[in-house]
Parts: structure tokens; sequence; C-alpha cells
């Protein structure tokens, strides 16, 4: 039992853990900082490993909202530093993350968030999204469209600003 | 305004150079492969973790059950602590007769000290003897006062 158990531990490790760092990769500035988020969700994961009915759903989850509390720190670091030198002219952050993604993760209310990051970056298929979030494949798939949606305006909106 | 929904699993936008599509295909090419060690450095960290989890329920468990048990335990434990001094009769002495009633409560003292006593503690040979003089004086005492008085006369 603790064998097998061990044994899928690792497989999913093997499995998942590098498109998860990679993923957040995208998201933040450097390596070290995505194998920690990535390792903070599996860590989270096995210490309830019992309770948890599809883990690559809760992974993605997991490093999405650890992924916004990193950008949060940055921001209130970056405004402390603003704060204490008192320098107007400081230089903006410079966007190493890909903007696309942040976007994606930053602009969407966790109501659709969830499902696009399990859909499309988990691969999970619309009714593993529908078992795990506890809504009807109906509303699953309303929520994706209503994220792409909310996405597309974004895109538009950012794209005439930058022309 | 209706919603639209998926026609199914696939992906949404067929369009390649839709930005969108852009967003939300996962990078296929950027993996980031896990350091030496991390895989196990994670076990343990999440073991250190339910174990403490475990530990804070547990004792959390027991706090709880212990204030929940408390009160029924004190109250159940106050009705027995509350007996009452048994009264003994007075001890069956040859003196006792003859005590007067202001030196009553000298003979209520007496059978409390009566069962503890013990020829062996000199402390309480001497409890015996106190009590025994006033019993033997009162006659003598009573008459001093009416012979003080008439000598003063």
């Amino acid at each position: 039992m603790k064998r097998s158990r061990e044994r899928a531990a690792s497989e999913l490790f093997a499995a998942v853990y590098p498109r998860l760092a990679g993923w957040c990769r995208r998201l933040v500035d450097d390596d070290e900082t995505a194998h920690e988020i990535a390792s903070e969700a599996f860590t989270r994961l096995w210490a309830r490993w019992t309770k948890v009915t599809e883990p690559r759903g809760f992974l993605y989850v997991t490093a999405a909202n650890l992924v916004r509390d990193h950008w949060r720190k940055l921001e209130r670091e970056r405004r402390a530093v603003r704060r204490a030198t008192t320098e107007e002219a400081i230089r903006p952050p410079t966007e190493q993350s890909d903007p696309s993604v942040r976007l994606l993760v930053q602009s969407l209310p966790e109501r659709l968030r969830v499902p696009i990051l399990l859909h499309y970056y988990a691969d999970m298929p619309i009714r593993e999204v529908s078992v795990l979030t506890g809504r009807k494949e109906g509303t699953i798939k309303a929520d994706l469209h209503a994220a792409r949606e909310l996405l597309r305006a974004h895109l538009r909106r950012s794209l005439d600003h930058t022309l | 305004m209706t919603t639209h929904f998926d026609e199914g699993d696939g992906e949404p936008g067929r369009d390649l150079d839709d930005p969108l599509t852009v967003i939300l295909r996962p990078s296929s090419t950027e993996y980031l492969g896990p350091p030496t060690g991390r895989y196990e450095s994670i076990r343990r960290g999440a073991n250190r973790r339910r174990l403490l989890r475990a530990t804070l329920g547990a004792g959390a468990t027991c706090a709880v059950i212990a204030l929940a048990a408390l009160p029924f335990r004190l109250s159940h434990h106050d009705s027995p602590t509350t007996p009452t001094v048994p009264l003994a009769p007075p001890p069956a002495s040859s003196s006792a007769p003859t005590a007067s009633p202001s030196q009553a409560p000298s003979a209520t003292k007496a059978p409390s000290s009566t069962p503890t006593a013990s020829p062996s503690s000199p402390a309480d040979v001497r409890t015996p003897s106190r009590t025994v003089v006033p019993t033997t004086e009162p006659s003598r005492v009573a008459s001093e006062p009416s012979a003080v008085a008439t000598q003063a006369r």
C-alpha cells in the first residue's frame, strides 16, 4: 500500500514537475523562484495526499495562487523601495515573465481562472474539470467562454495601448 | 444575451495567429527539470508537515475533550468533598459528670483529640492532662471566689 503510493507519487512528480516548473518560470523572474513555487505546490499536495482527488488540478491551482502571492509580495517591495528612496524617476519593473500568461492569471477572477488553468494548462478534459470544481459541464463551458472573451478584451486593450 | 458554449473539449480558436490562442496554448518547449535531490526534500518536507498537522490536531482534540470534561469532573467531584464531621459522643470518663456547663466546649474538644492520641507522643499525652485539670479543679475554683469575696468584705 505504502509502496504503491510512493510509486504513484514518484510517477506524478516525474510527469508533472518539469511542466509545472516551466509554467512557473514563465510567470516569475528566475529559475529558483519557479522551483520554490513548484516544490511548495508538491509539498502541499503530499501533505494531504489522501484527501486530494485530482492531484494535477490541485498542483496547478496551488501554483497559480503562489505565483499571485509572489507578485503581490514583489509589488509591496517595489512600493516600499519607492517610498524609501522617494525617487520619481525609477525605472519601471522589467517584464521578464511572459505578459500574456501573467494576464491570464492576474486578470481573471478565480471562478474563471481555475477552469482555464485546469483545462488548458493541466490538459484536463471538461468532464474532469467539472468533477474537480463541482460545477456542471455546461457551467464549465460557459466559464471557459466567458474567460476567453475577457482575455480577448484585455488583449485588445493592451494592443491598442501599445500601438 | 445568450452564452455561446464550446462545441467540445478541443481548442476553441482555430486561427493560430489569434493572440488568445497563443496565450492558451501551453508552451511545450519550456520544461524545467527538478534539481538533484529535490524529490526527496519535497517528500521529507511533506512528511514533516503532515506529522506536525497530525500532532496539532491531536493536541487540539485533547484540549477540547479536557475542556468539555472538566466541568463534569468538577461538578462530580464537589459532592463527596463536603462530608460533615461526624459528631462523636463525649468520651466516657469519671470527670465528665462533674464538668460545669461553662466548660462544655472543652469537653467537645476532647473527642477530636482522643482518637489521635497515642501514648507514644508526649504532646498528645499532655493534652488529656490539660482537659483533666479543669474538670478536677471546679470545686476548688468555685469555692475560692466566694472565699476571696468574703475576705475582701
